[in-house]
């Protein structure tokens, strides 16, 4: 019998003990002395979060398909086996093979939200691993993150070893191998951090030094200390998604995973530059893969998972070119076989009203729309090109097919946002009403339509036009949420409408993060050690302590997100090549002050940079 | 075209419990291809029940699925499709055709056998020296063993001795094992740690800890005390 890591008095006594004992049908088995590097992929949240993210999937699959190499997985434990490996001096162990990681060669963690931050340092801490890369030696594991907030890895550039910035399929066999190298000559941590800096998106944050200006406190300079470690680090960029390695099983977890499904990845990058969104400019260029490819990949992993849903992933769904041909490929195909097919947020309009139709049960499903702004002039400041009458004119055609329950996505606190562009949230949300008493004669209603409005706080993020924006104190989320739900109140169908918005102090900390710099490392490290982990789970958001840590380390909040910054000020992420340029970012802000849209990558070339990748929308157009 | 199938949970599947386990095997047997066949509606399914469910932390050699299929496939060959897709801790035993009368296996239980030993090899059962004798006299043929058994809707007494078709103890290594069986399914079903607890407290042991007992299922059984039947021992492999 496979041995576990956790003795029986402790499975039975915490919640869900099966996230702790590997065993998932597909999850790969090696003998641990057959290869040459034995890897931990880390996701710092509860296991059903991080089994749910393709990522991990891929970089796994990937990892294991290399004989020299052990991929094996670990993910946080949740608070009541925290405790009690701490209290027994229990090492954090990987699922796979059960066995401590502090005797792995790399820990790797990829980093898809700011709130993770502490979780980091908790997989460490449990680990037996020092927090600090400083304190390392030789025979320690070598701490590597990846993943979206690695575009700004400053605020933990104290605890890892190396930054991988980019998508994980290009550079990591290069890492590997140099890796095996080095261990095959008797292993020197140094050397080879130094060796890995020169490896395409790797950066090793011990190898610069920042200097502040004493005005301001902004950056003066951020600069490689040795010669031979590249000032710039180009983030990687996969150029072609059909050859690019992708699983053909999936792992099956015991415990329901958040994704209980297939994914599909259909596209990387998105054509829309919605000017808040990282995702939309740090993932550029757009990158379809082949529906012949997607038709393969589809028919494989249903067969190997044995899922009974199949969903496709991607940023914006309806723009990719091939939807058609798809869908009604997983609706003939699989739809008879009990398989569902489950649709991300798409475009609402006459073709995904009718696929939807086909797959969902119109009565219990609604229709999503994020229109992420009320007034159509706050929808052009943040570049979103959607209409009121592609809203009214959606929803209309959702009331004729059945539907009458609706969701809208709003964000609060963007940049020039008035009072104005608040109210016109709920004004909208009653125009959608409007229509569909207008649409569903009496007969046919069942009781009210439910039109559901929820929003959240805007975090400027690097890499955006918005990243110079300032942020609002807390206080001022909530008056803005206010203003929302009085305004809805005031509404001829307010009774056809519910609002729900989110809580602001973690938005601040959030943002704090988002555009941090390497000072604010000692006060993540002391807010850990004052107890604050799983951040982003309400239940344990502290922010108390996170203030008190902040006041600590002489950490202004004020520094971090209120403040408008300069247009040629030298930010945290200056040192990081995204391929989008800083010219077209300013462009862009500019183009927000003035409410002016800039059209889709697939309609015109805005000459954002990335283009010199050679790949994708940019490639295709010309 | 029902089909009961007979399979083992050992080892570290202990861990998982009923719901997670229901879902594997509804992946499982999509992916071993069985022509399954799925309920009508908006939302199908697949038409699969299973006998009693078994708590988290106990094996068993002896659980139970029903499924519904479209067509007949040969039985050995079903057999090992699904158990290319099982998991270590979970073996597929049985696979035979239920005739047309037969009842549901979740409907169908009435007794459950199992064995249960201590975790522990130091623990206090293992130093009673009598314990044979005190065995004898706690399942005595003309007595009771009145406990009183925490419900949903509070406390209520109960006679253990009519649902405990047996009671056997014997000592292996200088642990005491239990060979037990049990009433069980939907009216009395009766926990082999309830019974235990009912016998340390006759022989004065203090402080009962059901997490310090190894609880085996055996097998489940269906039909009434004096000719019980297996689950496994109805209907055929062709």
């Amino acid at each position: 019998m496979k041995k576990l890591a956790l003795p029986d008095d402790i499975l039975m006594q915490i919640d869900k003990p099966a996230r702790y004992i590997g065993n998932e049908f597909n999850s790969v088995k090696k003998n641990p002395a057959d290869v040459d590097i034995r890897f931990a992929m880390c996701f710092p949240d509860v296991y059903e979060v991080g089994m749910s993210h393709l990522g991990i999937a891929i970089l796994y699959d990937m990892l294991n398909k290399r004989e020299d190499t052990y991929c094996e997985r670990v993910y946080s434990p949740w608070p009541d086996l925290h405790n009690l490996m701490k209290e027994r001096n229990i090492p954090l162990f990987a699922l796979e093979s059960q066995d401590a990681i502090k005797d792995f060669d790399f820990i790797g963690m990829t980093l898809q939200y700011e709130m993770c931050y502490t979780n980091i340092l908790q997989i460490l801490d449990l680990a037996g691993v020092a927090l600090e890369s400083k304190d390392r030696e030789n025979d320690d594991p070598v701490v590597i993150v990846g993943g979206p907030c690695a575009t700004n890895p400053e605020p933990i550039a104290d605890f890892v070893d190396l930054v991988y910035v980019g998508e994980g399929e290009t550079s990591y066999p290069l890492l590997l191998d140099l890796y095996k190298e080095h261990k095959a000559k008797g292993f020197d941590r140094q050397a080879f951090l130094r060796d890995a800096a020169k490896i395409p998106g790797i950066y090793v944050p011990a190898f610069y030094e920042v200097t502040y200006k004493e005005s301001d406190g902004t950056i003066e300079s951020f600069k490689p200390i040795y010669d031979d470690v590249p000032a710039v680090i180009d983030r990687q960029v996969v150029k072609d998604m059909d050859s690019s390695s992708y699983p053909t099983k999936m792992l099956i977890p015991f415990v329901r995973a958040i994704q209980d499904r297939v994914v599909l990845e259909i596209q990387r990058g998105c054509i829309r530059g919605c000017r808040f969104c990282q995702a939309g400019m740090i993932y550029r260029p757009n990158r379809e893969k082949s529906v012949d490819v997607l038709k393969e990949q589809a028919r494989e992993l249903l067969a190997s998972t044995g899922h009974e849903e199949i969903s496709l992933s991607s940023l914006s769904s309806s723009d990719y070119h091939a939807l058609g041909e798809l869908m009604d490929f997983l609706i003939d195909d699989c739809l008879s076989e009990g398989v569902n097919v489950s649709l991300p947020s798409l475009r609402i309009d006459a073709f995904s009203l009718d696929v939807m139709s086909k797959v969902q049960d119109v009565r219990k499903s609604s229709i999503t729309f994020a229109p992420e702004a009320g007034s159509q002039r706050m929808r052009n400041v943040i570049n979103k090109g959607l209409t009121v009458e592609d809203i009214i004119g959606g929803a209309t055609l959702a009331f004729k097919g059945g539907w009458n329950k609706v969701k809208f996505y709003f964000m609060l606190g963007l940049p020039t946002e008035t009072d104005e562009d608040m109210k016109a949230i709920p004004q909208l949300a009653n125009e959608v009403a409007a229509a569909y008493y207008d649409t569903v004669p009496k007969e046919q209603r069942q009781g009210r339509c439910q039109i559901t409005i929820s929003t959240s706080f805007f975090v400027p993020k690097p890499f955006t036009p918005f990243q110079w924006a300032p942020m609002y104190e807390a206080g001022e989320y909530l008056r803005r949420a206010k203003v929302v739900n009085d305004e809805m109140k005031a509404q001829l169908n307010q009774k056809s409408l519910k609002y729900n918005w989110h809580h602001s102090d973690v938005t601040v900390l959030e943002g704090v993060f988002a555009r941090g710099d390497r000072r604010l490392c000692p006060a993540i490290l002391d807010a850990y050690k004052s107890g604050c982990f799983f951040d982003a789970w309400g239940e344990y958001f502290d922010f108390d302590k996170w203030l008190a840590a902040f006041e600590k380390n002489n950490i202004s909040i004020d520094y971090y997100a209120y403040r408008q910054r300069d247009l040629d000020e030298i930010l945290p992420w200056d040192f990081i090549n995204c391929h989008v340029t800083k010219d077209f970012l300013k462009r862009e802000w500019n183009n927000a002050m003035n409410a002016k849209v800039t059209p889709n990558c697939k309609m015109n070339c805005n000459g954002c940079g990335a283009g010199i990748i050679g790949s994708g929308v940019c490639h295709n157009a010309r | 075209m029902r089909v009961r199938v007979k399979f083992a949970k050992t080892g570290i599947m202990r861990y998982v419990g009923h719901l997670d386990l229901m879902r594997f095997f509804q992946k499982a047997v999509k992916r071993s291809e069985l022509p399954i066949r799925y309920s009508e509606g908006f939302n199908p399914h697949q038409i699969m029940s299973f006998a009693s469910p078994l708590g988290v932390g106990l094996t068993s050699e002896g659980e139970y699925m029903d499924i519904d299929l479209k067509e007949k496939v040969d039985a050995a060959s079903a057999l090992k499709a699904l158990n290319d897709n099982m998991v270590e801790g979970l073996e597929i035993t049985g696979f035979k055709y239920l005739p047309d009368d037969a009842e549901k296996c979740m409907s169908a239980v009435t007794a459950a056998s199992y064995v249960v030993t201590y975790k522990d090899s130091k623990d206090d059962a293992c130093y009673i020296d009598n314990i044979i004798d005190l065995k004898e006299r706690f399942f005595d043929e003309s007595g009771s063993i009145n406990i009183v058994k925490k419900t949903k809707k509070g406390e209520r007494e109960l006679d253990l001795k009519p649902l405990i078709y047996r009671f056997n103890l014997i000592i292996k290594e200088g642990v005491p094992e239990y060979d037990l069986l049990l009433s069980s399914g939907s009216t009395d079903n009766i926990k082999p740690e309830l019974v235990i607890k009912a016998f340390h407290e006759f022989i004065g042991l203090p402080e009962f800890d059901e997490l310090s007992l190894d609880i085996r299922r055996i097998d489940m059984f269906t039909g009434e005390p004096d000719s019980f039947v297996s689950l496994g021992d109805i209907g055929d492999e062709h």
